[in-house]
C-alpha cells in the first residue's frame, strides 16, 4: 500500500484491510465467549471510541455500551494528585459481564486503574480487550484477554490514537516519524 | 511523633489507602513488605527458623519507635494499631467492606473468576485471623481498637485518604513533633526485656532511606507512578555484578526504582549514548547473574513518549 502523503508518517503499520480482518476474528471470539452472558462494552474516552464502535458492529450478540473518562497527569511538582474518573459510567455494572475496551495498552497504568475501579462495582465478570498491545512498554502486569495486534515500541497514530488530538480519524495505523513524535 | 496505623479486612486494598494517606500527610509510608525488610535488617533474615510470632509485636515496635524519632509514620500493617498503647499522637484506622466488594477486588488483583475469588478471599481471611491470634492472642480486632473506621464499599482509596488526613488534622497529630530520644530509650528498654525472653536483641541497624532523586526525570517518573497509585521504592537494592579473586565486590548496579506489586525494577536512562552503552553492559550482566530479577529499562525517548501521552511537558536531559 502506498504511504499516504502526511508529513509526520514514517510508514503504515496496519492497513484498514488488516484491521478489519483481525477485528472480525476478535469479535467472533468475544461473541462466542459471551453468547450466554450479559455483555457490556465500556470504552475509555476518547481513544477507544473508534475501535469500540467498529468492534460492536461485528459482534453477533446483544451488547450494551457505556463510556468513561479519566483525569490526566498534569504537573511536575512534588505532588501531582492521583488519577480520577473524570466522566463516570451512566449506569451500574453490577451483575454484568464487563469488557473494558482500550485503543492501546502499553505501560498498563490506565488499564490497571480502570480494571481495579470497575471490579469493585460488583460485575459478574470483567475482562480487557485492546486494539493494540505495546508489550515492550509494559510496567505493571496485566492480563489482556482480547488483543487485535501486538505492536513494536513505536509511537503510532490513527483509529482513535492521536498526536496532540489530531489523526484519530485515520482509518489505518501509522508510525510517526521519530523527529515528529 | 505522629503515627497513623491503617489496617483492614482482606481484599480492601488497605495498602493503597495507607500509601495515599502518607502522600497527603507527607508522612513516611511503611508497608508490610517494607516493615519485613526493616525487621530483617534489624534482627537478621529469619532463615530456616522463622521469627517467633509472639515476639513479633516487640520486634516491630522496637523498629517503629526508632523510626518515629526520624519521621512521622503511616503504617499499613495489620495489627500495628496494638503496638503503640498509650502514645498520644496516634490515629488508628480500619478499612472494611462488604464481601462482594472485596471479592471484586480479589477478582481483578488475582485474575480470578468470582467463585475462585470468593474462595481466595476466605483463605486470606482465615490466614489473617490465624496470624493475629498467634501475634496478639486474638483472631479479630476489637472495634474500640480503632479511632476511625472507613467503608471501602462507599469510598475509593483517594477519598478515604482525604478522610484520614482530615482526622489527623482534627487530632492535631502534627503538633506533637517527632518522638523524643528519651521517650524512645524508655520504650526500647521495655521492649528489650520482652525480646530477651526469645533470645533476641535489636541491633539498631534499621533506618529510613529517603528518596533523593539524582535526575529530574526520576522525579517525573515517580510523580507518574504516584498519579496512577503504583507503589514504588527508590534505589532500594544494589546488585553486585563483578568480584575480585577473593570474592570482594568490585562493581554493583543499583536500579532506580522497584515496584513491589509487580516485583519489577525500573532503570531510567537519560544520559549520553557513550554512558548508555556502559549502563547497558551492567544491565546485561545483572540479567545474566540474576536471571530471576525482572528489570525494565526506560530510555529518554520512552519517557518522552510517556510524557507526551500523559500530557506533561518539559522532560529535559
Amino acid at each position: 500500500m502506498k504511504t499516504p502523503a502526511l508529513p509526520m508518517i514514517e510508514r503504515v503499520l496496519l492497513t484498514r484491510e488488516q484491521i478489519d480482518q483481525r477485528l472480525k476474528e476478535v469479535a467472533a471470539e468475544i461473541s462466542a465467549h459471551y453468547r450466554n452472558g450479559n455483555l457490556k462494552l465500556i470504552g475509555v474516552l476518547k481513544g477507544s471510541v473508534f475501535f469500540l464502535t467498529a468492534l460492536a458492529r461485528e459482534l453477533t450478540i446483544p451488547v450494551k455500551v457505556d463510556f468513561l473518562a479519566i483525569s490526566h497527569f498534569s504537573g511536575e511538582g512534588s505532588s501531582t494528585g492521583v488519577v480520577r474518573i473524570a466522566k463516570d459510567l451512566d449506569e451500574s455494572i453490577e451483575g454484568e459481564d464487563v469488557l473494558l475496551v482500550e485503543d492501546i495498552v502499553d505501560t498498563g497504568f490506565t488499564a490497571r486503574y480502570l480494571l481495579q475501579t470497575l471490579a469493585g462495582r460488583g460485575p459478574n465478570s470483567i475482562a480487557l480487550c485492546t486494539m493494540l498491545d505495546r508489550t515492550p512498554r509494559r510496567i505493571v502486569p496485566l492480563q489482556v484477554d482480547y488483543c487485535c495486534f501486538e505492536i513494536p515500541d513505536r509511537f503510532v497514530i490513527g483509529c482513535g490514537l492521536d498526536f496532540k488530538q489530531l489523526y484519530r480519524n485515520l482509518d489505518f495505523i501509522a508510525v510517526m516519524k521519530p523527529d515528529k513524535a | 511523633m505522629a503515627i497513623v496505623t491503617v489496617s483492614g479486612e482482606p481484599g480492601c486494598r488497605t495498602g493503597e489507602v495507607a500509601r495515599l494517606a502518607a502522600q497527603r500527610l507527607n508522612y513516611e509510608h511503611l508497608s508490610a513488605a517494607r516493615l519485613d525488610a526493616l525487621l530483617a535488617e534489624e534482627f537478621g533474615e529469619p532463615g530456616e527458623t522463622p521469627w517467633p510470632d509472639k515476639a513479633w509485636p516487640a520486634m516491630a515496635a522496637s523498629v517503629l519507635v526508632r523510626l518515629a524519632t526520624q519521621s512521622n509514620l503511616v503504617i499499613g500493617v495489620d495489627g500495628a494499631e496494638l503496638l503503640f498503647e498509650g502514645f498520644p499522637a496516634l490515629l488508628r484506622v480500619r478499612v472494611v467492606a462488604h464481601p462482594n466488594r472485596r471479592t471484586g477486588n480479589v477478582m481483578l488483583d488475582d485474575h480470578l473468576e468470582r467463585p475462585a475469588a470468593r474462595h481466595q478471599l476466605k483463605m486470606r481471611e482465615r490466614d489473617a485471623r490465624q496470624l493475629r491470634r498467634l501475634r496478639f492472642r486474638r483472631a479479630n480486632p476489637a472495634p474500640d481498637s480503632f479511632d476511625l473506621v472507613l467503608n471501602a464499599g462507599s469510598f475509593d482509596g483517594e477519598p478515604m485518604a482525604e478522610m484520614i488526613e482530615a482526622a489527623a488534622h482534627a487530632r492535631a497529630l502534627d503538633s506533637f513533633g517527632l518522638l523524643a530520644p528519651a521517650a524512645e530509650a524508655q520504650r526500647q528498654f521495655q521492649l528489650r526485656l520482652q525480646l530477651a525472653r526469645y533470645g533476641m536483641k535489636p541491633k539498631g541497624h534499621a533506618a529510613l532511606k529517603k528518596a533523593q532523586f539524582y535526575h529530574p526525570s526520576e522525579q517525573i517518573f515517580a510523580n507518574l507512578l504516584d498519579f496512577y497509585r503504583i507503589a514504588w521504592e527508590y534505589e532500594p537494592k544494589s546488585f553486585p555484578i563483578a568480584w575480585d579473586a577473593e570474592g570482594r565486590v568490585l562493581e554493583a548496579f543499583t536500579p532506580d526504582f522497584y515496584l513491589p506489586e509487580s516485583d519489577t525494577y525500573i532503570e531510567l536512562t537519560t544520559m549520553k549514548q557513550s554512558l548508555v552503552t556502559k549502563k547497558n553492559r551492567k544491565i546485561r550482566l545483572l540479567r545474566e547473574i540474576y536471571p530471576g530479577v525482572n528489570i525494565q529499562v526506560f530510555y529518554l525517548k520512552d519517557l518522552q513518549d510517556l510524557v507526551l501521552k500523559y500530557g506533561l511537558s518539559g522532560v529535559g536531559n
